[in-house]
């Protein structure tokens, strides 16, 4: 597999607070990999650093480098970042006064699409991409908002995708959900690996079982372990990922 | 205070620690104790509504009195009274055509003036600037708006007037040949300085509720955009306008009803001629105006038109208010779902889905392995390339709030500079404080004038604040207890909602309420210092009302829920956790309030007059700082009674801008000490 990013001694802060270590690891193209760990390991801030969302809170600062396809994304223009990198949030986060259209149209147009037909096209394919067509077919001019959380959720991801973006982040996508929703995403995760490098941040540690192909474990800002997912499970190396993973702590 | 008497309270109620003396063993006792808290408790609650239906029935009499007051005018002229244009007391010809044509070009102007700079300043404040910016800069838009509006006026009579009658209008003038809205000769009071000077009053009360509406969006929606790969000012466009748009809205609207019913300002710029304005060079008059001008020399016919022109800006500002509270309160709610039949845009996505029958994207693009045509096809990947005009675009949007901002801050720091040039001078000498005005006088020759002092106005200021406080804030006080302890239903609602309505009616109009209560109904009842304070408490309740319902609201659930695990009956928990828990906003508030009323004018310019004396009893007139700026620097224009309204102005300006910085300082210090205490 290739390399899409690969950290060289990443460290993070917030204000006087180094919440990343010298992360020093590679992520695969084509695949999902999943980052877990107990709450404010900063798994978060670590998906933040690689869309430079990081830099954009007050109080904010990195060290060390993120390469994208081998190049630094602090020397590239950051709107060029985080086209290449999508990224989907915790909550669902629909822009509110925005019909569902408009919300998957929102990014289309911010790259200059307004052609009616190329902004029909676009919205309506990630519509399908997202497994959401079906179920918003009757309207797709009522309120995102009107929608379900697992839908919401959906919605996200076909904004996300409709800028065609290379890497898909995702910060605990299905923690606010109910099981249900939970399984189509993870569902849709498993589809959109074909064509993104997905990169997913979860405390569910069955979830990532069931989608990473690669997971790394995070405590307190480091990174422990990092191996392809069944290892990690069935043959952790570290004594720590191996009282996690088994529930002793967390 | 609060470890000393909270022990005393849990024994009334709930069992010591040490068992040894129940404090409740006979039943007869327990029962006792409990009738009378049950009976305090309800009249508690009957207190407090009362002083709720208080305020907005003080609404309702405003109307009423007004509406009763001005039959004669209306009976008289019916719908010409709306459409007159001439006012003639001395044939009795009474039109309200010129005052409407005034108010309303006014206020639209200086709206269409002010919303461009508030949004600029609000959304600098909420998006762009550095965060050590934000804070400082926020009170100082939140001073701006504690100038209080006489003390503009008379700033603009005497600096902006000049200014824009020498160098602006002329320059307008010449630069359209002088014709349209720009015909006649400009003489610098008239239509457009005073939608000038308005539009300063009402930018930073837009720009700090626009701000709030924008500060409430939360910052994942503006991450949700940015990822998406938007700019700064695109993430503010897309992320945070659209949903802060009802609450922007609500915001302007406030503005309008704040401009509407202003009285000061437009009085000392507009001019004070009463004719249909033919251009923005034209002198006109407003409907507040209009009646600050002319309540105290009107025959009794002349006043029942004045009385009518009253109405009217009553159900103007009202009307605009209903609209602004309505926008504020439903901001958060969503817009519901548009029904009917099926839109372009479904009509096209379905068309699009029919055409590609048998090859649905997501199964087709599996095969192609994610690399060519197909997927999501509009764009091409790694084709987005930030072009460098919407980086620019970035910038420039930077750039203009920016300067907004700056330029939001100009009149505070003008105003200021101006007061202490002007009055420095006088409030050096001790006598200053102490005299009262001196005999009119220019100087002529080589002779000088008197320096006199502002003894009266400031005792009679002190006087004024103090009836009011007495009444505003036990009644202020029990209304919002009410609205946020009780009045969770129907009524409460409405109450609150009305509350909010007239906390925005024009000054002038409670001014003229009181006179027509008190004054006008016995010819041997005269101007005084009772009816003055009576006017500031009603101008003040509503605002009590509003700060100690706020306050009240922001005490979280649990504290209330823990004493009432403990036994305490409903009155007690609201009196002694709820509204100490409280305090400090309530205190801030009311602070806030006074500050207001102490800069207040139209309310007593009818109601406590003013005097060139001390105090001779507070069945007689009374003078007052605002009062005396408006008479003295405005009214009558004399050398050494203008030098005394500058330095009311300064002393006046100084302790309401300290107080409101103050205050402010103080409400924002514990909140960073308590989190969201």
């Amino acid at each position: 597999m290739t390399t899409k990013l690969e950290l060289a001694e990443l460290s993070a802060w917030y204000g006087p607070k180094q919440v990343l270590y010298d992360l020093s690891f590679t992520i695969p193209d084509g695949a999902v990999t999943a980052v877990i760990g107990p709450s404010g390991c900063g798994k978060t801030t670590f998906l933040r650093c690689l869309n430079r969302l990081h830099d954009a809170a007050p109080g904010a600062r990195t060290t060390g480098r993120v390469l994208l396809d081998g190049v630094d994304v602090r020397r590239q223009d950051e709107i060029t970042v985080r086209c290449r990198i999508g990224m989907v949030f915790q909550k669902p986060t629909p822009f509110p006064h925005l019909s569902i259209y408009d919300n998957v149209a929102s990014g289309l147009r911010l790259l200059g699409v307004h052609r009616r037909e190329e902004l029909d096209r676009g919205v309506w394919e990630s519509l399908v991409r997202a497994g959401l067509w079906e179920e918003v077919r009757e309207n797709v001019d009522a309120p995102g908002t009107s929608l379900s959380g697992g839908q919401q959720q959906r919605l996200c991801i076909a904004r996300a995708i409709a800028v065609r973006p290379e890497v898909l982040l995702m910060d605990e996508p299905c923690s606010a959900l109910d099981p249900i929703a939970t399984a189509k995403i993870e569902g849709l995760i498993t589809e959109l690996k074909r064509e993104y490098t997905v990169v997913i941040v979860t405390h569910n540690l069955a979830q990532a079982r069931r989608l990473a192909d690669r997971t790394a474990f995070f405590y307190l800002g480091k990174l422990v372990e990092y191996d392809r997912t069944p290892e990690l499970f069935e043959h952790p190396k570290e004594a720590l990922t191996e009282n996690y993973v088994a529930g002793r702590f967390g | 205070m609060g470890p000393r008497t909270r022990p005393r309270a849990l024994t009334a109620t709930a069992p010591e620690p040490e068992l040894s003396v129940p404090p409740f063993r006979s039943k007869p006792r327990f029962e006792q104790r409990l009738r009378l808290l049950r009976a305090l408790g309800t009249g508690f609650h009957a207190a407090s509504l009362t002083a709720a239906a208080g305020v907005v029935a003080v609404l309702g009499a405003i109307a009423l009195l007004l509406a009763v007051r001005s039959q004669e005018a209306f009976s008289r002229f019916g719908p010409r009274f709306l459409s007159g244009t001439l006012w003639d007391p001395v044939h009795g010809v009474y039109g309200a055509l010129p005052a409407i044509v005034g108010t309303a070009l006014t206020s639209l102007l200086a709206l269409a003036l002010a919303v461009p700079v508030a949004l600029g300043v609000a959304i600098f404040l909420s998006e762009f600037a550095p965060r050590w910016l934000r804070e400082p800069v926020a009170i100082a838009v939140d001073l701006s708006a504690a100038i209080p509006s006489v003390v503009l006026g008379f700033w603009a009579f005497l600096v902006v007037g000049p200014i824009m009658g020498h160098t602006v209008e002329p320059t307008l003038a010449a630069f359209t040949g002088g014709t349209g809205p720009f015909a006649g000769t400009p003489t610098g009071y008239d239509v457009l300085t005073a939608s000038v000077v308005l539009a300063i009053m009402i930018v930073p009360t837009i720009a700090a509720i626009s701000r709030a509406s924008l500060s409430a969006v939360p910052r994942v929606q503006r991450e949700a955009a940015l990822t998406l790969g938007a700019t700064g000012w695109e993430a503010t466009r897309t992320a945070v306008l659209g949903p802060a748009r009802l609450g922007i809205a609500g915001a302007v609207l406030l503005g309008l009803g704040r401009a509407a019913g202003e009285t000061m300002v437009v009085a000392m710029t507009i001019g004070n001629i009463y004719q249909v304005p033919t251009s923005l060079f034209s002198p006109g008059q407003s409907i507040a105006s209009e009646i600050i001008g002319h309540l105290e020399s009107a025959l009794p016919g002349e006043q029942s038109g004045l009385f009518a022109l009253g109405l009217l800006l009553l159900a103007i500002t009202i009307l605009i208010n209903v609209g602004a509270r309505a926008l504020i309160w439903n901001f958060s709610s969503t817009t519901p779902a548009r029904r009917g039949p099926v839109g372009r845009r479904t009509a096209a996505l379905r068309a699009l889905e029919e055409r590609s029958t048998g090859s649905p994207p997501a199964a087709a693009s599996a095969g192609a392995g994610g690399t060519g045509e197909l997927g999501v096809s509009t764009v091409r990947r790694g084709a987005a390339r930030p072009g460098a005009a919407r980086r620019w675009k970035h910038r420039t949007m930077v750039a203009v709030a920016g300067l907004a901002t700056i330029l939001a801050l100009v009149p505070l720091v003008a105003i200021v500079g101006t007061a202490f040039v002007q009055g420095g001078g006088a409030v050096i000498h001790p006598g200053f404080y102490t005299r009262e005005l001196p005999a009119a006088c220019n100087p002529t020759g080589g002779s000088r004038c008197p320096l006199g002092g502002i003894g009266p106005a400031i005792q009679g200021t002190i006087l004024l604040l103090a009836i009011a406080a007495a009444v505003a804030i036990p009644v202020g006080l029990l209304a919002g207890i009410y609205l946020a302890e009780y009045g969770r239903n129907r009524l409460g609602r409405v109450l609150s909602f009305f509350t909010e309505v007239m906390a925005g009616i024009p000054s002038v109009l409670i001014g003229v309420f009181v006179f027509l209560l008190l004054i006008a109904t016995d010819p041997t009842v005269t101007y005084s210092a009772l009816s003055g304070g009576f006017a500031l408490s009603i101008l003040v309740i509503p605002i009590v009302t509003r700060v100690t319902e706020d306050a009240l609201r922001a005490v979280p659930v649990h504290e209330r829920e823990a004493a009432a695990a403990l036994g305490y009956p409903k009155h007690r928990i609201t009196l002694r956790v709820v509204v100490r828990s409280a305090r400090t906003g309530i205190v801030v508030g009311i602070l806030l309030a006074l500050a207001r009323a102490g800069g207040e004018t139209a309310a007593l310019v009818y109601t406590a007059f003013g005097s060139p004396f001390f105090l001779q009893g507070l069945d007689q007139p009374v003078a007052s700082l605002p009062v005396l700026i408006y008479k003295y620097g405005f009214v009558s224009q004399y050398a050494n009674w203008s030098a005394d309204a500058w330095g009311a102005t300064l002393i006046l300006l100084v302790i309401l801008l300290l107080l409101s910085l103050a205050t402010r300082l103080a409400a924002r210090a514990p909140s960073t000490d308590q989190g969201n205490a």
